[in-house]
């Protein structure tokens, strides 16, 4: 077994880990019961270290990617977990069926999704994707191969959805599929004037069929938040269409360039000539794809690139619907306080409802982008705080620097998480850089 | 037309399987873990329009191949043609390292070929008719201290193709050869190699382009041929120095 260096995608950390590629079932069962300690690996395309630990070995699970049962009738597919989404796309789109909850890049696994409860770009129609979820089969060193549903082993479950691959490793799931009413967008732009105003033009929309979310600049001191709402309706003529299979070249999002080229300057120029493009230059109304609707990451992978070696930290909030207000007038103070370099600021909303450490409520999801600056990190703290206070949901999937205080702070349920999670695995076999930083 | 995969559920064999399954061939897959054969199965039919058989035997036992041969109700007289994609490895394949395992490394590599094909010949002898497919290794090239009897098996298989090409040069029964470099399979997956490692997929695709040419034997990837021949020109004399040096 040999030892490869590895870095998470926004590059917080990197270590040497033991990697084994299991092709059989019966090389789960081995690599799993050879190791002390392990943990699942899909794309590995999450931002923070969650399928891998130092020194420790992780079960690369890319060869376990088959359709295990498909029933087109009931809307029903059984299918193994290293399936990257784009190919489980390429399978149900066929058949006129999709699974709704698709993070922003193409070559991210099943299971990985599973584990976070990814939500998609229609979190405010269909929720997280534990919606779709009607079992799970996992295979754990001591407890062996267990089914996991509503009616099977339910508190396991329940922990294995959102639960990091904490609970062993996820081999197959079955899906609840939903019918899709075409394969084309038409894409919708219209100008928000401020945070409030995008919020507010976000939670009045009759959602059918739709992804909604914003984009705001972060310069104007005057106008917080102004930037553009985007719509992306679906076609409703899948009768009058083909859909060709989705093919992503391999993908390079760990590569990176040698500098940080975001700065207040780079951020401004590029924001203004963003916004400039879509209010003024591109049409109003416009034809997309499922392909780039979907995968909007896919074929811009220089936007990360430019974070340069230090890499960036993504921090997204989940904020419900009655500290809406307050949330946006104490980022707004702080940001006009410390002067944080945000490259990317979103807004969209979702639905669901809270349980262990799911990333999951019905509120309005915030999305920051910065440059690994010590300026930028003072400000998260800040921003820590903010969440603290008001009880507001950090995503810890995708912020790597989230301290555990902080997640025990935000996340009600830490303990019971934890607690559950230590009565099923008491030795916690299975570790991550990301489940040791938070203290689960 | 209907195949044969003996070694179907990992790797190049799992890879053959699709790119048949592409063409709408019909398959018989065999491999050691029902599982894995239920979920290569149910994948394939999901995907193409195809039949797809499974049978689970365990290539490195004498006794599970003889049985699986002896099963009547596998009509052998629809195949047109069987694919050997196997190889097993063992960590312990040294000198004084193996023991036991020993007969299952030449049953898995060698002998479970030889009974299938001993099977299949009559078959396509009374046709007029069929492929034969093998897949050698280019650890077969020279003697080694790790997977001996690994590479000793790839030479006898070798040397049997040789023997099937020579047997049916003037008759339809088509046997092909393949001598496999570095390939990204698990067999190869944690090892740190000096060449790369070629895709599975890749060679599938290639095995079933050349499937109509008559009597091939090739290496894979090409260059292989030309490291093979280098080191068949050296003396033993060099080899035993170059091992000493090695040591």
């Amino acid at each position: 077994m040999f030892k490869k260096k590895i870095t998470s995608l926004d590059k917080s950390t990197t270590v040497d880990i033991f990697i084994k590629r299991p092709d059989k079932y019966r090389e789960i069962e081995n690599f799993s019961l050879e190791a002390d300690n392990l943990i699942t690996m899909g794309g590995c395309n999450s931002y923070s270290a969650a399928s891998f630990k130092k020194n420790n070995l992780s079960l690369l699970f890319t060869k376990f990617d088959r359709v295990l049962e498909f029933d087109k009738f009931n809307k029903s597919i059984t299918v193994e977990v290293g399936v990257k989404l784009s190919e489980l796309l390429n399978f149900t789109l066929k058949h006129g069926l999709w699974l709704p909850q698709i993070p922003g890049y193409p070559s991210i696994t099943l299971g990985g999704a599973i584990a976070a409860n990814a939500h998609g770009k229609s979190s405010d129609t269909h929720g997280t994707i534990k919606n779709q979820i009607k079992s799970i089969l996992i295979f754990h060193k001591t407890h062996g191969w267990m089914k996991l549903s509503n009616n099977e082993n339910k508190d396991i479950f329940e922990l294995t959805i959102g639960g990091f691959g904490l609970t062993g490793t996820i081999v197959s799931v079955e899906l609840k599929l939903i019918e899709i009413a075409g394969y084309d967008f038409t894409t919708t732009v219209e100008k928000v004037f401020s945070a409030k105003d995008a919020v507010k033009k976000l939670c009045s929309r009759d959602l059918d069929n739709i992804f909604s979310y914003s984009w705001n600049k972060t310069f104007n001191k005057k106008k917080f938040g102004e930037g553009l709402i985007f719509n992306n309706k679906i076609n409703e003529n899948k009768e009058n269409l083909t859909i060709n299979e989705m093919y992503f070249k391999t993908d390079n999002l760990n590569k990176h360039f040698f500098l940080n080229l975001w700065n207040k300057y780079s951020i401004k120029f590029f924001q203004n000539v963003y916004y400039n493009y879509f209010s003024v230059y591109k049409k109003k109304i416009a034809n997309d794809n499922f392909k780039n609707v979907l995968f909007p990451y896919s074929g811009k992978e220089t936007y990360f690139h430019m974070y340069g070696k230090k890499g960036f930290i993504e921090s997204q909030i989940l904020v419900t619907l009655n500290k809406i207000d307050i949330f946006i007038d104490e980022l707004e103070h702080l940001i006009n306080i410390h002067e944080p370099e945000i490259v990317l600021f979103s807004i969209k909303k979702m639905i669901g409802k809270e349980l262990f450490l799911r990333f999951e409520n019905t509120g309005m999801c915030f999305t920051f982008d910065f440059s690994s600056k010590n300026k930028n990190l003072d400000f998260l703290d800040k921003l820590d705080a903010l969440c603290v206070k008001h009880k507001l949901k950090p995503s810890i999937i995708k912020d790597s620097r989230l301290s555990s205080s902080t997640v025990q702070k935000c996340y009600k349920d830490f303990e019971n998480f934890k607690k559950t999670l230590l009565n099923f695995d008491s030795k916690k076999i299975y570790r991550s850089e990301l489940s040791d930083r938070i203290g689960i | 037309m209907n195949y044969l995969i003996v070694g179907a559920s990992s790797g190049l064999g799992r890879d053959l399987a699709y790119a048949l399954s592409k063409k709408t061939h019909n398959l018989i897959l065999i491999s050691r873990d029902i599982r894995d054969l239920v979920a290569i199965k149910s994948d394939l039919e999901n995907r193409f329009k195809t039949k797809i058989s499974t049978y689970s035997v365990d290539l490195a036992s004498k006794t599970s191949v003889i049985a699986f041969l002896d099963n009547r109700e596998i009509e052998f007289s629809l195949l047109d043609g069987i694919l050997f994609p196997i190889g097993m490895m063992s960590d312990n394949d040294f000198i004084t390292g193996l023991n036991s395992k020993a007969e299952q490394i030449v049953n898995a590599n060698f002998l479970s070929i030889v009974k299938f094909t001993e099977k299949i010949i009559p078959i396509f002898k009374k046709k007029n008719n069929g492929l034969i497919v093998g897949f050698g290794s280019i650890a077969s090239s020279l003697g080694r201290r790790k997977n001996i009897l690994y590479s000793a098996s790839k030479r006898a298989l070798n040397s049997y193709f040789e023997s099937l090409t020579a047997s049916f040069e003037n008759s339809h029964i088509n046997i092909q050869f393949y001598i496999l470099g570095y390939l990204d399979t698990n067999l190869a997956f944690d090892e740190k190699l000096s060449l790369p490692k070629a895709s599975t997929k890749q060679l599938a695709l290639e095995v079933v382009k050349n499937m109509k040419k008559n009597n091939i034997k090739k290496y894979y990837p090409i260059w292989w041929g030309l490291i093979s021949y280098f080191i068949s020109l050296i003396p033993f004399v060099v080899i035993k120095k170059i091992f000493k040096f090695i040591k």
